[in-house]
C-alpha cells in the first residue's frame, strides 16, 4: 500500500512535485506517466527515501518514511531508471550484498532465491563475472533480480523497460502482474504508453510536478473524450493542460 | 583545420561556460584553492631559493651543485611529464565517454587524434609547469640572468612538453595496440607505482643530504664521484639544462645553437611520428579499447577471509558494505597498489630517524631524543593525515554513482558512517602505533615518553579518522572517473588542514605538562602536587578533545549527507 499525502519538492524556488496526493491499495499496478521533466523520478526518488520531500509525508505499507525510515525501506524493492551498480562485483556477490543489506536470513542469505532469480532473468551463466563485463540491459535485469531478492511488499519501479531486449521486457511485465496478483504494490513510471495500457490497472499524468488526471486506462479514455489509444489520451491531456498554462501566462 | 578547432570547442566553451555559469559556492572554493596555491609556490619558491644560496655560499663545488641539481630537477620533471602523459592520453585518447560520439562524425581521424593530443598536452603538463615554475624562478633570483633566460625557459619548456608528450602518446598508442585500453591503464599504473617507489627509496638511501658536507667523504675522488648526476648527452633535459645554465652564467656558448636545433628538431618530429602512427594503429587500438570481455576476478579465498575477519562483528547490513568494500578495494588496481607506495612511506620514514645525526648537536642528547620524539607526533599525525586524506576520505564517494543503493536500502546513514568509521580506525591504529614505537625505540626515548606518546597517538588516531569519514560525507563527490581525484578537491584540502591544525592543537596542549614531567625525571626530582593540580586537568581536557574531534565532525558528517541530495 502507498499514500501520499501533499507530497512537494521544491528545488532552490522551482516547485519539481506540487502538493501530491495518492492512495494506491496492495496488489495494484500503478501507471505514473508524464513528459519528460513533469516530476515523475523526482517523486520515486522521494517514495525510495532518495531525496527529502520539501512538505507532505509518505507512507508504505502503512509505515511513514519519514519516521521510520529503515522500516519502511525494509519492505520496498527500488529499480532506478539508470543501473548504477559496483562494477567491481560479480553478479552472485552483488546479490548477496544486497541480501546483507535488506537484512535477509540475518544476513546470511541462502543463494536459492538469488539462483531463481537469475535464472529468471537469463543471468545464470554470468553470475560469477564481474558487473563491468555486463551489458547496460544485463545490469538493468541484475537490479530487478536484487529488487525482487527480499520478497518487497512494494516495488518502486522507473523506466523498467530501458534498456531491456523484447524477452526481457515480456517477462518483466508478466512479473510485475504476478507480483500484484501475489498482493504486491507496484508502482512505475513509464514513458511507453503501450506498456501502461497492459500492465497497469490504474494511471496518474502528471505534468509541472501535479496529477492533471487518474484512473483506469478506460476512465481515461472516457473522461478525455477521446476514442482511441492512451497515447491519444496523453497527448490531449498534457496538450489541453499546456494550453491552459499557456493562456493563464498571456496578458489580456 | 575547421574541424579541430571544432574539436578543440567543447573543452574551451565548458571552461569558460563553468567559469561564467559556476555558482558563488564553488567560486568560492577555487579562490580559496588558487589562495592556497599561490602560498604552496612561494613557500616552494623560498626553499629553493633558500638551497640555491646555500649551494652558492659552499666554496668550489656551489655552482656544480646548483647545475646538478637543476639537471635532476628538470629529469624529473620531464620523467613525470613523460608518464602523465601516457596516464592521460590512455584517457584522452581511447577511454573519454565523449570519444565514440567524436568517432562517428564525419572529423578526420588525424584531426580528432591532434585533438585529443592537445587535450592531453593541457592536462598533463600544467601542473608540472606550476610547479616547476617556482624552482625555475628561484634560480633566476638567485643568479639575476638577462631577459633571455626568460625568453628561453619558456620556448625550451614548451618543447620539452612537447617531447614528453611525443613519447607519452607514441608509448600509449603502443601499448593499447598489445594490450586492451583497461588493462594497460592498470599495469601502468602499477608501473608507475613501482618506479615512483624505486626512486624515492633510492634516491633516500643515498642520502643526498650528505652531498653539502664534503667532509663527510673519505677523498675529494668520492666525492666527485658521488655528485655524478643520472645524465647522458641524449636526453633533451640535458640539452635544455646546458642552455639554460649558460644564461644563467655558468656556462660557455659552446654548442649553444645545437642544444637548440636538436631540442626543437626533436619536437618536431616527435609530432610527425606520432601523427603518423595514429594513422596507421589509434583507431585499430580504440576499437579493441571497445570489444567488451567476460571478466572473472580473483583471490576469492583470500577476500573472503578478510571480509569475515573484519566484518564479523558487525550486524548482516554493515557486514555487507564491508564485504562489498574490501572486495571492491582490491580488485581494483589503481587503489590496492597505492599500498605498495604506503609501505615505502612508513620504510623511509623510519629510516629517516636511525640516520638523524643527533651526536653533532650541541644540545643535550636526552633532551633532544625526547623533544624530536615529542615532535615526531605531530609528524606522525600528519603522515597519517595524508594517508587518511587518500584512503578514508573518499571512503563515501568511493560508493560512486551506486549510492542510491545505500539510499534506498533500510542502512541508516548513521550506522553507513560510523561503519566506515570502525573498518578504518583498525589499520589506522596499527599503522600509527607502528609510526611511533618504532621511532622511539629507534630514538632511544625514556618509558614515559613512549607511554605518553603511544597513548596519545592512539586516541588522536580516532579524530583523523573520523574527520575523514566526516568530511569525506561533507565533501562528496559521487561521479568520478578516477577516486583519487576525489581527495584532490576542495574537501581534501579542508580536510588537511583541520586534521593537520587538531594535531598541532593536541601538541600544543601536551607540551607544558609534557616538559614538567620530563625535567622532573631527568633531574631526579618529584612532581610537586601543584603542578599535578594542573597536570591533570590538561591531560583531561586532550582526552575531552579528542573525543569531541570524533563526536562532532561525524554528528556533522551524518546530518550532512543525510541531507545531501
Amino acid at each position: 500500500m502507498i499514500r501520499l499525502i501533499g507530497l512537494t519538492k521544491v528545488y532552490r524556488g522551482f516547485t519539481a512535485v506540487d502538493r501530491i496526493d495518492l492512495h494506491i491499495p496492495k496488489g495494484r499496478v500503478f501507471g505514473f506517466l508524464g513528459p519528460n521533466g513533469a516530476g515523475k523520478t523526482t517523486t520515486i526518488s522521494m517514495m525510495a527515501g532518495i531525496l527529502k520531500p520539501t512538505r507532505g509525508r509518505i507512507e508504505l505499507n502503512g509505515i511513514d518514511l519519514a519516521e521510520n525510515p529503515s522500516e519502511a525501506k525494509i519492505r520496498v524493492g527500488y529499480i532506478p531508471d539508470r543501473p548504477f551498480i559496483y562494477e567491481k562485483l560479480t553478479g552472485m556477490e552483488f546479490l548477496r550484498f544486497m541480501g546483507g543489506l535488506y537484512r535477509l536470513n540475518n544476513g546470511v542469505p541462502g543463494d536459492e532465491r538469488a539462483l531463481e532469480l537469475l535464472e529468471l532473468f537469463g543471468l545464470t551463466d554470468w553470475r560469477d563475472e564481474l558487473i563491468e563485463s555486463y551489458s547496460h540491459g544485463m545490469k538493468q535485469r541484475l537490479v530487478m533480480c536484487s529488487a525482487l531478492l527480499h520478497r518487497p511488499e512494494t516495488l518502486i519501479v522507473d523506466e523498467p523497460m530501458v534498456g531491456l531486449d523484447p524477452k526481457a521486457a515480456r517477462i518483466v511485465k508478466n512479473l510485475f502482474r504476478e507480483e500484484a496478483a501475489s498482493g504486491t504494490t507496484v508502482f512505475m513510471s513509464t514513458h511507453s504508453l503501450e506498456v501502461a495500457q497492459e500492465v497497469c490497472d490504474e494511471i496518474a499524468i502528471i505534468q509541472d510536478g501535479r496529477i492533471i488526471a487518474r484512473g483506469t486506462p478506460t476512465e481515461l479514455k472516457a473522461r478525455s473524450g477521446v476514442d482511441g489509444s492512451l497515447e491519444a489520451v496523453f497527448l490531449k491531456l498534457t496538450q489541453e493542460r499546456m494550453s491552459i498554462h499557456e493562456r493563464s501566462r498571456t496578458p489580456a | 583545420m575547421r574541424d579541430l578547432a571544432l574539436l578543440l570547442s567543447p573543452r574551451v566553451k565548458g571552461a569558460l561556460n563553468g567559469i561564467r555559469l559556476s555558482e558563488s559556492r564553488a567560486r568560492k572554493r577555487t579562490w580559496i584553492l588558487g589562495l592556497l596555491g599561490i602560498a604552496f609556490w612561494f613557500a616552494l619558491f623560498l626553499l629553493s631559493a633558500r638551497v640555491l644560496r646555500y649551494f652558492q655560499s659552499v666554496e668550489l663545488v656551489g655552482d656544480i651543485l646548483a647545475y646538478h641539481l637543476l639537471s635532476m630537477v628538470l629529469l624529473t620533471f620531464f620523467s613525470l611529464l613523460v608518464f602523465s602523459h601516457v596516464i592521460t592520453s590512455l584517457s584522452n585518447l581511447y577511454l573519454s565517454k565523449d570519444l565514440e560520439l567524436c568517432h562517428a562524425t564525419p572529423a578526420s581521424l588525424e584531426e580528432l587524434f591532434l585533438s585529443r593530443v592537445f587535450y592531453t598536452i593541457v592536462d598533463s603538463s600544467w601542473m608540472v609547469i606550476v610547479f616547476g615554475l617556482p624552482v625555475m624562478m628561484a634560480y633566476a633570483y638567485v643568479y639575476a640572468p638577462g631577459p633571455g633566460f626568460y625568453f628561453t625557459l619558456a620556448h625550451t619548456g614548451l618543447a620539452t612538453v612537447l617531447i614528453a608528450g611525443g613519447i607519452g602518446v607514441l608509448l600509449t598508442m603502443i601499448l593499447v595496440n598489445i594490450f586492451p585500453a583497461h588493462r594497460t591503464r592498470d599495469i601502468l599504473m602499477l608501473l608507475v607505482i613501482l618506479l615512483v617507489v624505486g626512486l624515492y627509496m633510492l634516491f633516500r638511501f643515498l642520502r643526498p643530504e650528505r652531498l653539502v658536507d664534503p667532509d663527510a667523504f673519505f677523498s675529494a675522488v668520492q666525492y666527485m664521484g658521488a655528485l655524478k648526476a643520472p645524465d647522458s648527452p641524449y636526453l633533451p633535459t640535458r640539452w635544455v639544462a646546458e642552455v639554460l645554465w649558460h644564461h644563467l652564467g655558468g656556462g660557455p656558448a659552446v654548442g649553444y645553437g645545437f642544444h637548440l636545433a636538436l631540442l626543437w628538431s626533436t619536437a618536431a618530429a616527435l609530432l610527425v611520428i606520432d601523427v603518423w602512427a595514429a594513422g596507421g594503429i589509434y583507431f585499430n587500438g580504440f576499437s579493441r579499447a571497445r570489444e567488451g570481455k567476460r571478466r572473472r576476478p580473483g583471490g576469492g579465498l583470500f577476500l573472503n577471509l578478510l571480509g569475515r575477519l573484519f566484518a564479523r562483528p558487525l550486524g548482516p547490513d554493515l557486514r555487507a558494505v564491508v564485504d562489498k568494500d574490501i572486495r571492491t578495494f582490491f580488485r581494483d588496481n589503481s587503489q590496492w597498489s597505492q599500498l605498495i607506495l604506503l609501505g615505502a612511506l612508513v620504510v623511509v620514514y623510519l629510516y629517516n630517524f636511525s640516520v638523524l645525526p643527533l651526536e653533532r648537536s650541541p644540545i643535550r642528547l636526552e633532551f633532544l631524543q625526547n623533544q624530536i620524539a615529542f615532535l615526531n607526533l605531530g609528524l606522525a599525525g600528519f603522515v597519517l593525515s595524508a594517508i587518511s586524506v587518500r584512503f578514508i576520505f573518499p571512503a563515501v564517494s568511493a560508493e560512486g554513482r551506486a549510492f542510491w543503493i545505500i539510499r534506498s536500502s533500510p542502512l541508516t546513514i548513521r550506522r553507513f558512517l560510523w561503519g566506515k568509521f570502525i573498518v578504518y580506525l583498525i589499520p589506522m591504529l596499527v599503522l600509527g602505533e607502528i609510526l611511533i614505537v618504532f621511532t622511539n625505540r629507534l630514538l632511544q626515548v625514556t618509558p614515559f615518553m613512549m607511554g605518553l606518546l603511544a597513548v596519545s597517538m592512539f586516541f588522536s588516531v580516532f579524530g583523523i579518522v573520523a574527520m575523514g569519514v566526516a568530511l569525506g560525507a561533507m565533501y562528496p563527490k559521487f561521479r568520478y572517473e578516477n577516486i583519487a581525484q576525489v581527495s584532490t578537491g576542495f574537501g581534501g584540502v579542508v580536510y588537511m588542514m583541520i586534521s593537520s591544525l587538531f594535531m598541532a592543537v593536541v601538541i600544543l596542549l601536551e607540551a607544558a605538562p609534557v616538559y614538567v614531567i620530563f625535567t622532573a625525571g631527568v633531574r631526579g626530582v618529584a612532581v610537586t602536587t601543584l603542578q599535578y593540580m594542573w597536570i591533570v586537568p590538561v591531560f583531561f581536557l586532550v582526552l575531552v578533545f579528542q573525543a569531541a574531534a570524533v563526536i562532532v565532525p561525524m554528528r556533522l558528517g551524518i546530518r550532512a549527507l543525510g541531507e545531501g541530495e
